[in-house]
């Protein structure tokens, strides 16, 4: 041992066996696949995002009459702050992708079956998290997209029965969009979510860690391979990273993020959209009325976040085992016909 | 990095362990150097977004008609900061050195010196430096320092006196709701600055 390691061995007594041991947790073969590194990858951009969103943290000011100003000195003045900024906005666009598609192998795979239904509903809530902080984040911006985003989502709000004239006020700190509304979405935004998005990730993790990685066709032979988390999953991870920051690197440089229109609480853009992981929202909403589009949402999610029992109760009295499947490809159909659409008309 | 453990593999040839370590060595050079470029990189950036842009936005203000500004006599003048600058028309000439314009922050630490009639000196009250009409130090730290009260550029154009000052705006300018008027009390700047709603 050389004599720092002996120096911190005498201070913080670790013992180096259970340190390899908590570190090396043999995973399983299949993990050399990229698609199963997807877990990861959502959890590598939240890292960027809070490094970011902290730099932008230092000139922004979430007020109506400085927001859009502080937002335009990043951008146009601050030294790299327009690469700081479109970072940010170029990691959000991947870690949603991120978190949607690592939820589509957990679900394609059936990971999330017994014993990991838990897990799967703190996945859900993650997806919601990283959908309330994409929506609080592009309203903070303060231009047209994101004022009328946030009266928009608001007013959706207002339509579930009974709680939503009181989620809406909660909202907007009043009964519309007023100056103290924007502090609200700075503080969700920068606050609340990350930190709610950090404890329910350390319980992903944990129940993960406690679980271990689900192994598929165990009783294969080559299936029943492992190999070490650390440091061999560690490289992968960290080739997942580099690559990132390249691929980002080079986005926020060609398409860097821009300052749309200031907000005009008089006049309604003639056309109007959220940002795209959104846009199955936006369209079931102009499919059906509000309450109606609100309570089917209301209930596609619980299904979700119920489904790992829905789908034991599937297999346990029907004969369809494998019914998820095309009820999952049912659905992702669903998802891009929708976003599609949406993408694809003005109104 | 280079030093992991590979005792679970099988013992190949020599040769390809040396060549194995070889490259073992390199690759783990590689990606180190990879990762602290990366994010090395990625550290500059972020510190150099971090360092304040060199020097507030200046802009000349407009001080006083020179015949309405009377030798002997001081103006408080009020930048958009809300500091507050003693502009003195110390002789009857109209060339800059008849004018001085004493920045009110103490040299020593910063804070605001004020004027006392009385002891016919300016005052900090942080730790008792007095400073003459001149603004050279007269008591206290600043006095054993030798320091002087800092000036402001001036200029004069066509019998008008302007200053230097920053256009940062740091504090709501005091009786905005009176309309000034006199030397030192420009009323395009009060236009800046109108009567609040209460």
């Amino acid at each position: 041992m050389g004599v720092v390691a002996r120096w911190i061995q005498d201070r913080l007594p670790i013992d180096q066996k259970k340190l390899r041991e908590l570190t090396n947790e043999p995973v399983p073969n299949h993990l050399k696949r990229w698609w199963f590194c997807l877990g990861g990858t959502p959890a590598y951009l939240f890292v960027i995002q809070i490094i970011t969103g902290i730099l932008l943290a230092f000139y922004y000011e979430p007020s109506p009459k400085t927001a859009y100003e502080s937002v335009s000195y990043i951008t146009e003045e601050a030294a790299f702050g327009w690469y700081i900024r479109s970072m940010h906005k170029w990691a959000a666009t991947f870690m949603v992708a991120a978190v949607i598609l690592h939820q589509m192998r957990v679900y394609f795979t059936g990971a999330y079956r017994k014993p990991r239904e838990i897990n799967w509903m703190v996945g859900m809530l993650l997806l919601i998290c990283t959908l309330t902080i994409g929506f609080t984040g592009y309203s903070l911006v303060y231009e047209q997209l994101s004022f009328w985003g946030a009266s928009v989502g608001a007013n959706i709000a207002d339509s579930v029965p009974l709680v939503g004239p009181l989620i809406k006020n909660m909202m907007l700190a009043g009964e519309s969009y007023n100056e103290r509304t924007l502090p609200r979405f700075f503080i969700m935004h920068a606050a609340i979510l990350p930190i709610t998005m950090i404890v329910l990730l350390f319980i992903h993790i944990t129940i993960i860690r406690m679980q271990g990685v689900t192994e598929f066709g165990a009783t294969e032979e080559e299936e029943k391979k492992t190999f070490n988390f650390f440091p061999d999953h560690l490289y992968t991870e960290i080739i997942m990273g580099l690559s990132l920051m390249i691929i980002l690197s080079a986005l926020a440089t060609i398409l860097p993020a821009e300052m749309g229109p200031r907000a005009d609480p008089n006049t309604t853009p003639e056309v109007i959209k959220p940002e795209w992981f959104f846009y199955v929202m936006f369209r079931w909403l102009k499919l059906f009325s509000g309450t109606v589009a609100v309570i089917s949402t209301g209930f596609i999610v619980f299904v979700m976040f119920m489904w790992p029992f829905i789908d034991a109760a599937i297999r346990k009295y029907t004969r369809a085992k494998e019914a998820s499947v095309w009820i999952g490809i049912l659905g992702v159909l669903a998802i891009i016909a929708l976003t599609v659409w949406e993408a694809a008309v003005a109104h | 990095m280079t030093g992991r453990n590979d005792q679970d593999r099988p013992d190949p040839g020599t040769g390809v362990d040396e060549r194995r370590g070889f490259l073992g060595r390199f690759s783990g050079l590689a990606m180190s150097v990879g990762l602290i470029g990366g994010y090395g990189a990625f550290g500059v950036i972020a510190a150099r977004y971090l360092y304040p842009a060199s020097g507030d936005p200046k802009s000349w203000f407009f001080v006083a008609v020179l015949k309405e500004f009377k030798p002997g006599t001081s103006i408080l003048y009020r930048a958009p900061s809300g500091a507050k600058i003693n502009i003195t028309r110390r002789g009857p000439g109209e060339n800059l050195a008849d004018f001085s314009a004493l920045s009110s922050v103490c040299p020593h630490l910063g804070c605001q010196v004020h004027w006392e009639a009385v002891n016919n000196r300016y005052f900090c009250p942080c730790h008792n430096g007095a400073f003459d009409p001149e603004g050279v130090a007269t008591a206290g730290p600043p006095k054993e320092a030798g320091q002087r009260l800092s000036s402001f550029p001036l200029k004069i154009e066509k019998g008008v006196l302007y200053i230097e000052v920053s256009t940062l705006e740091l504090a709501e300018l005091e009786q905005a709701d009176e309309a000034p008027t006199g030397p030192g009390q420009d009323p395009c700047l009060f236009q800046r600055y109108p009567a609040r709603e209460v």
